[in-house]
């Protein structure tokens, strides 16, 4: 917590000097009024921290049976494509499908390990190219809108129900959060994924079939990533076009790091970088600066955490 | 048309050297991505030795990360690519008008021919003909039995990142002929890890790669002039499809250098 706390003020320290540096002084205070300064502008941010939440719980449960998994993108994509095809049957069955193509396309990884010993950091990357080419192709082909105007899909057919701007994926989000926490903190099947995470070899000889363990932990990863692009195409964008994934996949790894991989401190770790992302937004609008200090921001966090730890194991 | 795919290759294929070369030694790069951006950016700024300074730093920072703190790679590598993308983003919005404009340039033939004919002998002789290239192998293949012989695998590493950067900085450089753009390095980084991969981690096999996934490119835009804008999507999925293939060893026999991350 500590860690976590000093990345973030090293982080805004950064940014207050590129501001000053850059002659935007006024930048940290449009940063804080763009995110949280008015109603308007808090809904921007929580609309952000979903999908940043769910791609970082993604890095979270995948962590946890000891596997990076940086194809969040790709299955961002694939419950997103599958929520649009499933959403004539209603909401309830989209969001499903949604969950069901995230967990399928990290699948393709945890298989082609299991079967042929494949590093799953090389085919979640391939996977997640695959995925934005299938993306391109479906905007511009099957999927496009009847007018053929732009590389976009029509309108989906269902959606969230919302409460002003808010939807309802900011309480599955939360929800999908607490039941992280409950399954990797309180089942079994928690318990022999940490096991795996923690010490494969022992967790083999403890009885634990690690590639299946493994497996099931990317499944489920892969499940909430698409939950992600779900809710953002149910909830936010309600269409699909080429860039839809923007970055959230990769993103995704800097909210698991700075929750310093805990289930429920995510749910705080992407407040603050939807925040971020949403007063850059501002910030590019009102004081022309560029909105990549969100960007920036996340990769401070990402590299001073990294010191810290380091920092750790080595005095201990 | 094919004169046109070779030097548009030029950039990608320059950037797989780099990081084959970092491969073999047993790290995985992922930062390339933002090496190159970087590069493409200083290139603007300071010309093609301040494109390489720009690589230089970024490989620097994740050496540092990577090989001094043994952090782990992947996450290193994720990190600097958004690094990367934020200060160029940044810059761009700030020094448009610096940035916007053409570089005088070195000459890009010659370039090309380094690219594709000089510096693939170069790599191979170096890696399979030096006692360094076996060395450099062996820090991918097994660290320790490096260290045994009295070798230090941290300065092989860091040799191993150099030459990548100088590669990748040249590509950056090539990139930014016409000045520069938010995120123009636009995937390439990772397309040239996976063309690693595709290459089986050899000379042969990686320029065979670039010179598949460049023609797909260059069709891409064919296709798309052609206004049949729907199949290039396809067209480009292909190589990711056999590359995935490959790492099953579906198409041929393939084996990572053992340490590969570690």
């Amino acid at each position: 917590m500590k860690r976590a706390l000093a990345a973030v003020a090293v982080s805004i320290a950064l940014l207050w000097i590129v501001g000053i540096a850059s002659g935007h002084a006024d930048l940290l205070r449009v940063l804080v009024t763009g995110s949280i300064g008015s109603t308007f502008a808090i809904e921007g941010t929580l609309l952000k921290s979903v999908p940043l939440l769910l791609t970082g719980l993604a890095v979270v449960i995948a962590f946890r049976a000891g596997v990076w998994n940086i194809g969040g993108e790709g299955q961002f994509i694939a419950g997103a494509l599958a929520a649009f095809v499933a959403a004539p049957l209603g909401t309830i069955v989209a969001i499903v499908a949604s969950i069901l193509a995230g967990a399928l396309w990290a699948s393709i990884a945890s298989l082609m390990r299991a079967w042929r010993n494949a590093p799953e950091v090389l085919t979640t990357i391939l996977l997640n190219f695959i995925g934005i080419e299938l993306l391109g192709y479906c905007v511009n082909g099957p999927l496009q809108e009847a007018s053929g105007k732009y590389p976009q899909s029509e309108a989906v057919a269902a959606s969230l129900p919302q409460l002003g701007e808010i939807h309802a994926g900011v309480a599955l989000a939360l929800i999908a959060a607490i039941a992280s926490w409950f399954l990797i903190y309180r089942t079994k099947e928690g318990l022999r994924l940490r096991a795996t995470g923690f010490n494969p070899s022992a967790a083999h000889y403890a009885g634990i079939n690690v590639n299946a363990q493994i497996a099931r932990g990317m499944a489920i990863s892969g499940g909430v990533a698409g939950l992600a692009g779900g809710i953002e195409l149910l909830g936010v964008t309600h269409r699909l076009f080429e860039r839809f994934a923007a970055g959230y996949g990769y993103s995704g790894i800097a909210v698991a790091l700075l929750a310093q991989l805990h289930p429920l401190a995510t749910i705080g770790a992407a407040a603050f970088f939807g925040a971020l992302v949403t007063g850059a937004g501002e910030l590019q609008r009102a004081a022309n600066v560029s909105s990549s200090v969100a960007t920036l921001g996340q990769a401070v966090v990402i590299l001073v955490l990294i010191l810290f730890g380091s920092m750790r194991s080595r005095t201990s | 048309m094919i004169e046109l795919a070779i030097i548009a290759t030029v950039p990608l294929l320059l950037a797989v050297e780099g990081e084959l070369i970092v491969q073999r030694a047993g790290m995985i790069n992922l930062g390339i991505e933002g090496m190159m951006l970087t590069a493409a950016m200083t290139t603007v700024l300071f010309g093609f030795f301040g494109g390489l300074a720009g690589a230089l730093l970024i490989a620097v920072l994740f050496g540092v990360f990577a090989i001094r703190l043994r952090a782990d790679q992947i996450v290193t590598g994720t990190a600097i690519n958004l690094f990367a993308l934020g200060v160029t983003g940044f810059a761009y919005r700030e020094w448009n008008d610096r940035l916007a404009g053409a570089v005088p340039h070195v000459d890009s033939s010659a370039i090309a021919v380094a690219a594709w004919i000089v510096i693939p002998i170069a790599l191979a002789l170096m890696l399979w003909r030096t006692r360094f290239g076996l060395r450099l192998r062996a820090c991918g293949e097994n660290p320790e039995a490096v260290r045994a012989s009295g070798y230090s695998v941290t300065m092989l590493r860091w040799s191993a990142l150099i030459i990548e950067a100088l590669l990748v900085g040249t590509a950056g450089a090539e990139l930014a002929r016409t000045g520069f753009a938010e995120n123009m390095s636009a995937g390439r980084g990772y397309i040239a890890l996976s063309i690693v991969i595709f290459g089986r981690w050899k000379v042969k096999g990686v320029l065979l790669g670039s010179a598949l996934f460049g023609a797909a490119a260059v069709l891409q835009y064919a296709l798309q002039a052609a206004s049949r804008g729907v199949q290039f999507h396809l067209l480009l999925a292909v190589p990711y499809v056999v590359t995935l293939l490959i790492l099953c060893g579906i198409a041929g026999r393939v084996r990572a250098p053992e340490a590969l991350g570690k």
